[in-house]
């Protein structure tokens, strides 16, 4: 028994735990993730930065009033979220403002040519069974919009899109860690229903983390 | 360091603690539960901007008031209009469910096609228009220049005077064919009873909402009678008030409990085809015990016996009824006990505004002539003529009259052909068309009288309540052609598809919903716009005429079809008054006789109105006693029609009376024959062959008429009228124990036209001897959810003819039931 206990067998039999070991932890951290999220990259590298730019772009006394001037509320208080076409033209059909000097807005005139309508794909677009009203978090709750979507304004390139291949869900809803663990969490890094009721909780808003407020 | 057994499993140990190390089992456990929630295959609506379209409901003759709710250019949800007169603020189940008749594909004709099957089947290619034009056009214009125009006929389902109906009669008057048949419907009772009686050609002007006692003859007014928003918010109306005190009394007559009859505050059940009896039973009592307003009758023609100019006696209504209509004499006839009819017609006499309605269900299919007259001679005895409450008696409606068509000399010499139903002729005089006998005088001859049948806005193969008579003329016509934008019985029957838009995608006018008391007029908004190759009838026709050319072409200068609207709405507009916007709190049936303005500075802002999904309405007066409110040869209301005595005496000049009277089914003699009287039904079956009688009855939530019910309804209808694939019959459990039979058992309906199988519901509801069929399964066309769901009762009816007006009598097919 002694013999085998100092074997090179059982020595190696550890390496082949280990190797077992190591190799999990490396389909479990790397791969999983690789495979489980799609990469997809916009229909069009819409650049907020240059549009916001006061000088060149969409004017507004503050940063909100040019957010809302593409990403509106609709009259009856609706909104928009991403933008139509005619959202685009309604400054770029002025011969002042014209398109087709970048490869994106090329693709972007191929579009309108076609009638069609850009398939953008919607980063923080929430489940259909959640219902979620912009308005009374803007309006009534006059929450700046980069306090949930960060400073989205400042992107010269929309980022890459990742959708959970399994659930349909965007990545930026589940939470851009694959760990799940967060020491200094920011509203845009996950959205998921623990979040909005930590931060119903903190603005002393506990009324509004009852089901039916988001579930109808 | 070999890898054997235990080695590997070393490693998978390692492997499966490791894991446990990672997000994947805890990751992939929670992605797995909510792509359980997330079905890839479950729709989810796309958001978009909300936006509310009004317009106008066009599937049925109610044309009540629709706002529909959009997303971005979807159409996702119908409701009533609170802006709106007819219906305030309510729809039936039929216009809440239309979507599905817009965007279920399966329904629908996507463009215009050519048939590749056998017919039936309903297997079609689509053609360009261009080419269905030329098809159709050539066809029509080789039968003209053979000189045979009137072997074009023409199936016209759209409602009575509206600018398509018109325009397609305009075609068959160009194109020389005098066979354009009209589907029946309760308006040709109503308008020919108001022709004979009160001398109007426009619909029965009931004033529900302000009526306090409602006797209503088999109106089905909880069914979809009228305009169904509109019914319902008057029966919400009539239940107002204080609780011990109740405004409004319902009483209805009909043979099955239906929901009105099962709602109503009495319920009276006469023997089918005696409502006539029991009204002048009424009438009887009425008059014997004084109860009648004799200031109006007074001033009536023929309630007491007269003489003529060459001093001949004639009788009249009071003699007639009080010597053959005693409560003695109508129990007999009608099953009701005597005590009943006393009771009802003092209540009936004795209330303030009292209003007798006639019907039968809902109010696609004609009624009977002399039944009707029956009824309203009620409403004049108790003086609810032109009163509020009662029957009013708005003048007709406005709209410009088109200029007379220029026809060509083959259009001339088609014209003069006698038409193929013979309405109009020496049997049926007053008739305007007679859809039953049309089909009966193509499966009378060897060869089809007809060689290209247009069906518009209808669906004959299904809804001629003639045993199947009409499928069989269509399998005999060479050529048949739908227009119809839904895939439906007639048009598997078709060679060629034009199909229309459906009704929330195209304009088309509401002419003066049935029984409405005022004059009213609407132009439908499209919702949204049409989804696949399918143009409005209107433009399809004229078209069509200009392909076909010459004097046909020219007979349509107008631009397009909504030309034509602007050009007749012009006739409102220059009569003046009328408003284009209604104010809730002051609806029209407040405004009786009141002073009216227009509500409209000129033509265009009223036209602009229109076309928003607008209406133009005139609150009707209610000036009694004024003479030229009644435009009969006495100038009075006729209880004795004087219309009726000139038609039999003129055909009475080439033959004897008493053929003349036969000739159109009538038993009784000379006098009589000009006065609502009533008259057994005569069948030459053997009864003791066909023991019971089969009648057909209707429901709100199912359609019956040539609109396909939307899926969505087949959900609502209670598992005893159709249960799987088979529908029920409603038989008295103590005529089913005649038979032998128990709930849910099979039976054949057999009758001397054809046979039905279904199961039985014992219905306490259900007059003993007769079997109640619904009317609106047995479809052999359109989708999964509707094809072949039950049976269809119209395949078995033996109709017969009403005496007079000719039309079907539908109500009274003879019927034996053998258990299968």
């Amino acid at each position: 028994m002694k013999n085998r206990e100092n074997s090179p067998d059982k020595r190696g039999g550890w390496l082949f735990f280990l190797v077992g070991l190591i190799g999990a932890l490396f389909v479990g951290w790397v791969i999983f993730p690789m495979v489980l999220y799609s990469k997809q990259e916009q229909p069009v590298n819409f650049n907020h930065a240059l549009h916001l730019n006061p000088d060149l772009g969409i004017e507004g006394e503050t940063k909100q009033e040019q957010c809302l001037f593409c990403h509106a509320f609709r009259d009856d208080g609706t909104f928009t979220g991403i933008p139509k076409n005619a959202t685009c033209t309604m400054c770029h059909d002025d011969p002042e403002f014209p398109l087709g000097k970048s490869e994106d807005e090329k693709k972007f005139l191929t579009y309108l040519a076609e009638d069609k309508e850009v398939p953008w794909l919607v980063y923080s677009k929430q489940p259909d069974c959640v219902y979620f009203s912009h308005i009374a978090h803007v309006q009534m709750g006059e929450i700046a919009c980069n306090t949930c979507h960060g400073d989205f304004a400042e992107n010269e390139n929309l980022p890459v899109y990742e959708e959970n291949r399994l659930t349909g869900y965007s990545r930026n809803i589940w939470g851009r860690r694959i760990s799940g663990i967060y020491f200094d969490k920011k509203p845009w890094d996950r959205m998921k229903m623990d979040d909005c009721a930590e931060c119903h909780t903190e603005r002393g808003q506990e009324q509004n983390n009852a089901c039916f407020v988001c579930h109808k | 360091m070999e890898l054997n057994r235990r080695n590997f499993i070393k490693f998978l140990v390692g492997g499966v603690v490791g894991i446990q190390a990672t997000p994947l089992p805890w990751k992939f456990t929670d992605d797995t539960a909510i792509w359980t929630q997330n079905w890839p295959w479950v729709p989810v609506p796309p958001t978009g901007a909300f936006a509310e379209a009004k317009s106008v409901c066009n599937l049925c003759p109610g044309g009540c008031g629709i706002c529909v709710r959009k997303v971005d250019d979807r159409a996702i949800k119908i409701d009533g209009r609170l802006d709106y007169p007819v219906n305030p603020g309510g729809v039936c189940p039929v216009g809440a469910g239309g979507l599905q008749l817009l965007y279920d594909e399966t329904l629908r004709f996507t463009g215009p096609m050519k048939r590749v099957g056998a017919r039936g089947e309903g297997e079609f290619i689509r053609i360009s228009w261009d080419e269905a034009f030329k098809i159709l056009g050539e066809r029509i214009s080789t039968l003209r220049k053979n000189g045979v125009p009137e072997q074009v006929a023409a199936v016209d389902g759209n409602g009575r005077d509206t600018t398509v109906s018109i325009l397609i009669q305009r075609f068959m008057q160009a194109v020389g064919s005098p066979n354009y048949v009209r589907t029946p419907s309760i308006e040709d009772t109503y308008r020919l009873g108001n022709r004979l009686m009160q001398g109007l050609d426009s619909t029965m002007a009931y004033d529900l909402e302000n009526s306090d006692y409602v006797l209503s003859f088999g109106c089905g007014l909880l069914e979809g009678w009228g305009a169904p928003g509109r019914v319902m918010n008057a029966w919400g109306l009539w239940h107002e008030g204080h609780p011990d005190k109740r405004g409004t009394t319902i009483t209805q007559v009909e043979s099955r409990a239906s929901n009105t009859a099962s709602k109503a505050d009495y319920w009276v059940a006469p023997r089918p085809g005696t409502d006539g009896a029991l009204a002048l039973g009424l009438a009887h009592v009425i008059i014997k015990e004084g109860l009648y307003d004799k200031a109006f009758v007074n001033d009536t023609f023929g309630f007491e016996d007269w003489s003529a100019f060459d001093g001949k006696p004639h009788m009249g209504f009071k003699a007639l009824v009080l010597k053959k209509y005693s409560p003695q004499q109508v129990e007999k006839i009608t099953g009701v006990d005597k005590k009943t009819i006393v009771k009802l017609a003092r209540h009936f006499a004795k209330s303030k505004a009292p209003v007798a309605l006639y019907g039968k269900g809902k109010d696609g299919q004609n009624g009977s002539l002399y039944e009707f007259m029956a009824v309203h001679s009620l409403n004049a005895l108790v003086g609810s003529i032109g009163r509020a409450g009662g029957v009013l008696l708005p003048e007709p409606l406005p709209l410009s009259p088109l200029p007379p068509v220029k026809t060509d000399a083959i259009a001339r010499e088609g014209l003069t052909k006698p038409r193929l139903d013979e309405a109009g002729g020496d049997r049926y005089p007053f008739a305007h068309s007679l859809i039953n006998n049309f089909a009966a005088a193509i499966l009378g001859k060897p060869a089809s009288p007809i060689d290209t049948l247009l069906v518009f806005s209808a669906n004959p193969g299904f809804t001629v309540p003639d045993g199947g008579g009409f499928m069989d003329a269509l399998k005999r016509i060479p050529f048949i052609v739908s227009f119809s934008p839904y895939r439906d019985d007639t048009a598997y029957m078709a060679d060629l598809i034009l199909p229309d838009s459906t009704y929330l995608e195209k304009r088309e006018d509401v002419v003066w919903p049935v029984g409405l008391q005022y004059p009213f007029y609407a132009v439908s908004n499209p919702v949204v716009d049409p989804l696949y190759d399918t143009r409005n009838t209107g433009d399809v026709i004229m078209e069509l005429a200009n392909v076909v050319g010459e004097s046909v072409g020219a007979a349509f200068p107008w631009e397009d079809y909504e030309a034509v609207l602007k050009a007749r709405v012009k006739g409102l507009y220059d009569a003046g008054g009328g408003l284009v916007a209604y104010d809730a709190s002051n609806p029209p049936w407040k405004q009786n006789g009141k002073q009216r303005e227009s509500g409209y500075s000129d033509f265009d802002e009223m036209w602009d109105a229109l076309l928003a999904g607008g209406f133009w309405y005139m609150p009707a007066d209610t000036r009694r006693g004024s003479n030229d409110l009644f435009k009969t040869p006495s100038g009075r209301f006729e209880f004795f029609s004087k219309k009726i005595q000139q038609t039999i005496q003129t055909l009475a000049k080439e033959r004897s009376l008493q053929t003349a009277l036969k000739q159109m089914g009538i038993q009784v003699g000379d006098d009589t024959a000009c006065m609502p009287h009533y008259e057994r039904i005569e069948c030459e079956v053997d009864r003791t062959k066909f023991p019971l009688r089969m009648m057909p009855y209707e429901m709100i939530n199912l359609t019956s008429g040539w609109i396909p019910s939307p899926p969505f309804l087949y959900k609502t209808i209670s598992d005893t009228q159709l249960l799987k694939d088979e529908s029920f019959a409603a038989v008295n459990p103590a005529t089913a124990a005649e038979f032998n039979l128990k709930q849910r058992d099979r039976v054949m309906v057999e009758s001397p036209t054809g046979q039905v199988k279904v199961r039985i519901d014992l219905f306490e509801g259900a007059m003993p001897g007769i079997v109640y069929l619904p009317l609106g399964f047995g479809h052999t066309a359109y989708d999964e959810f509707i094809k072949g769901k039950g049976v269809n009762p119209n395949t078995i009816v033996l109709a017969g003819k009403d005496p007079l007006s000719g039309e079907p009598v539908w109500w009274h097919t003879p019927v034996r039931l053998t258990k299968v």
